[in-house]
């Protein structure tokens, strides 16, 4: 068996029949009937998701810099591209944001049965008691408060990409595109030349390593299928409904947007449609960033303008983050329905803008690490976090994959709708 | 003459005889003595239905010693055995303080009953510790949540500050903490637990404070409210559940009483009492 035949195979593990007719049930078998292998495939599933994830840093600082430097250029008239890809963003982020507030207040998350109620307040108790000592002398400084600023700033591009830090890595490579764009041409050559080199790198290497995300998504939901609660996935369907409902939108126009953005003859020339692709390498890998690749090769497949997708692609996949934003809206929606909080329109406006904003706040963060974001939401509206975050929690290794299929897919429309015509 | 002889002879023989056997079962104390010549050792108790620690089936006003169940009934009914009498259950106290204050003035020989210490109950009457639980509260999540940004060192003493509206029972040592602790508090006392419950789920009040054993047990009780509210428990604040007894009958019984806890109790913890009594800490509806 040779290299070639293996990538092939890996490669059609990826189509949706196979990973409904393959994969599902696999996984599903294994973490049902074999509950002991849980753990050792959950962490090798995090371990290969930590594999793929390495080129990302690279990526993202080449991906950036050429982007902004490309829009920037005053040599070349692309202010109508920065114009599009601006409106294209906003349209979407908001857009999606509505859909979000209507898919909540059609499926109601939050409101429980009281099974639901009770499934939860086991799940809760003692879990959550607070322990406090009151006349305690000590002071204890606290290190965890974050500044959310203050962690946008970039110290050391090289340190910032070192230490993983993609926040100030995204806003480091924003100034980068910008002073190379104001460069002479002949000063910012070779610097272009070079990040394009390590962009392709990049591109090539997380294109090969995609190749074991049939095995992450076995591991993985083998792993979940086991030590997720089903009392709890029970409890909270409302809300998983919900969320499932809004990626099966974005799925939907992500693929009626390619249908309406594309001319025929573009469309021959994709395999398969790349809203599929980009939908179950998100689900396959929870991370929204390992479809860049596939979002960049199909568009290129079609004739589309090389720098444009990049520019496209990378900035909504790694700012707009619809995904986030759509999931920080459920979630805020699910909140404070737990909390029987009226929701009248000027509630819904205050949501999508908080969903909005704590959407983008949570650039550059995977995983869980995205859920306190929603706490300046929750403490605005006078409902507590740390119950909110416990549920979230728990089904946070299902749910992440959904809000990685809405930003990809959602980030291949809007690379689709900026550079028609490019 | 014969008979009068014979009569003085089995007379002598039975104060012999008898005598030094009564002279060796009674006792030097007088006080223990009283309760031995009595037969029954008075135990008074509030007039409440608690389990895990005292309860009937029946109202408490129904007056039945034998009907009695419970870690502190056990309790005094070993206590009682050692001393060799019968145990009676008295609910007939107006509260939790009239039950000290009562066994103060020597209505009781003992009071027990999960009773805290404090200082007015200490004029009373003299406290014996046999359980030591932390103070607690169960506190509406979304009031809690106006405190997001304190720090978990600074939480306790700014929600102590606070104008929080705080539930407890009437003429409990808990109203008597709750305007030593919470001086800002809007301070709400109620006749019963239940009631307390109930101005909780209202919304009349922010939170209730109790000991920890009565506060989880509201929500292993009813899991549901875990959503809503929350326990906050202060550990470094500390409930002594004693027994009290008046000034004469600690004169009397007080070293006996302390020789008795340290042999056959330990001095149980919120902790211990929720795991040896789990049962009573248990969803009130099965589903």
């Amino acid at each position: 068996m040779t290299y070639s035949s293996i990538k092939e195979i890996l490669t059609s593990l990826r189509k949706p029949k196979l990973f409904l007719l393959v994969i599902m049930p696999i996984s599903i078998l294994i973490g049902r009937f074999i509950p002991s292998l849980s753990e050792p495939l959950n962490d090798l599933g995090l371990t290969l998701i930590q594999l793929i994830s390495f080129p990302a840093i690279p990526l993202v600082l080449s991906a950036v810099v050429l982007s902004i430097s490309e829009i920037f250029d005053s040599e070349k008239n692309n202010f109508r591209f920065s114009r599009t890809l601006g409106i294209t963003i906003l349209i979407f982020i908001f857009g999606f944001s509505f859909l979000a507030i209507i898919l909540s207040l059609y499926s109601k998350p939050g409101f429980l049965s009281p099974d639901g109620k009770l499934s939860i307040g086991r799940f809760m108790l003692d879990v959550t008691d607070i322990n406090i000592n009151v006349f305690s002398k000590n002071v204890v400084e606290n290190i965890n408060e974050t500044n959310f600023f203050k962690s946008l700033i970039p110290s050391n591009i090289l340190s910032d990409a070192a230490s993983g830090q993609t926040l100030k890595v995204i806003t480091g490579s924003i100034l980068g595109g910008l002073g190379l764009a104001a460069l002479p041409k002949e000063n910012s050559k070779p610097m272009i030349i070079f990040l394009r080199s390590l962009n392709q790198l990049s591109v090539k290497v997380l294109d090969e390593l995609l190749l074991i995300s049939p095995l992450i998504l076995i591991c993985l939901i083998a792993g979940a299928m086991s030590s997720v609660s089903t009392e709890i996935i029970v409890a909270l369907l409302n809300l998983a409904i919900c969320i499932l409902l809004a990626t099966v939108a974005s799925l939907g126009v992500s693929k009626l947007v390619l249908r309406k953005f594309t001319s025929s003859k573009e469309r021959e020339k994709f395999i398969t449609n790349p809203a599929d692709s980009v939908f179950l390498l998100a689900l396959a890998t929870g991370s929204s960033m390992a479809c860049y690749p596939t979002i960049i090769n199909s568009l290129k497949t079609i004739g589309r303008s090389q720098n444009k997708i990049e520019a496209s692609a990378s900035l909504s996949l790694l700012i707009a983050r619809v995904g986030n934003i759509v999931y920080n809206v459920i979630v805020i929606i699910f909140a404070l329905n737990l909390y029987e909080v009226n929701l009248n329109p000027f509630v819904l406006i205050q949501v999508l803008t908080f969903g909005v904003f704590t959407g983008i706040s949570a650039a550059g963060l995977n995983g869980i690490a995205v859920l306190p974001s929603i706490g300046v939401a929750l403490t605005f509206f006078g409902v507590p976090l740390p119950p909110i975050l416990l549920l979230l929690i728990a089904v946070d290794p299902i749910l992440t994959l959904a809000r990685s299929a809405i930003t990809s897919v959602t980030s291949l429309a809007i690379t689709t709708v900026s550079t028609k015509g490019a | 003459m014969k008979n009068i002889i014979k009569t003085i002879s089995i007379a002598a023989l039975a104060l012999l005889v008898f005598f030094p056997y009564t002279k060796a079962n009674a006792v030097e104390i007088d006080y223990i003595n009283k309760i031995k010549e009595r037969g029954s050792l008075i135990v008074g108790m509030p007039p409440k239905n608690n389990p895990p620690y005292y309860f009937k089936d029946s109202p408490p006003s129904v007056e039945d010693s034998d009907a009695m169940k419970g870690n502190d009934v056990d309790l005094m009914r070993k206590f009682a055995e050692n001393l060799g009498v019968d145990v009676i259950f008295d609910q007939s106290s107006a509260s939790f303080n009239d039950t000290v204050r009562r066994a103060g003035k020597g209505d009781f020989d003992v009071a027990i009953g999960k009773l805290s210490v404090n200082y007015p109950r200490m004029s009373n009457a003299h406290p014996h510790v046999y359980m030591n639980f932390r103070q607690a509260l169960l506190i509406n999540r979304s009031f809690l949540s106006n405190f997001a940004n304190e720090t978990p060192d600074n939480l306790g003493k700014v929600l102590l500050d606070s104008n929080i509206k705080v539930g407890f029972i009437s003429n409990s040592s808990y109203e008597t903490s709750a305007y030593e602790l919470m001086k800002n508090a809007v301070k709400k006392g109620y006749s019963s637990w239940e009631e307390c419950k109930k101005a909780l789920i209202k919304g009349d009040v922010d939170a209730l404070y109790r000991d920890t054993t009565e506060i989880k047990k509201i929500m292993y009780q009813q899991p549901n409210l875990s959503i809503k509210y929350v326990p906050i428990l202060f550990d470094d604040v500390k409930d002594l559940i004693s027994i009290y007894l008046s000034t004469e009958a600690n004169i009397a019984m007080a070293d006996m009483l302390n020789y008795y806890l340290s042999q056959e109790e330990e001095i149980k913890t919120d902790t211990q009492v929720l795991d040896e009594f789990s049962d009573f800490y248990k969803p009130l509806i099965s589903k």
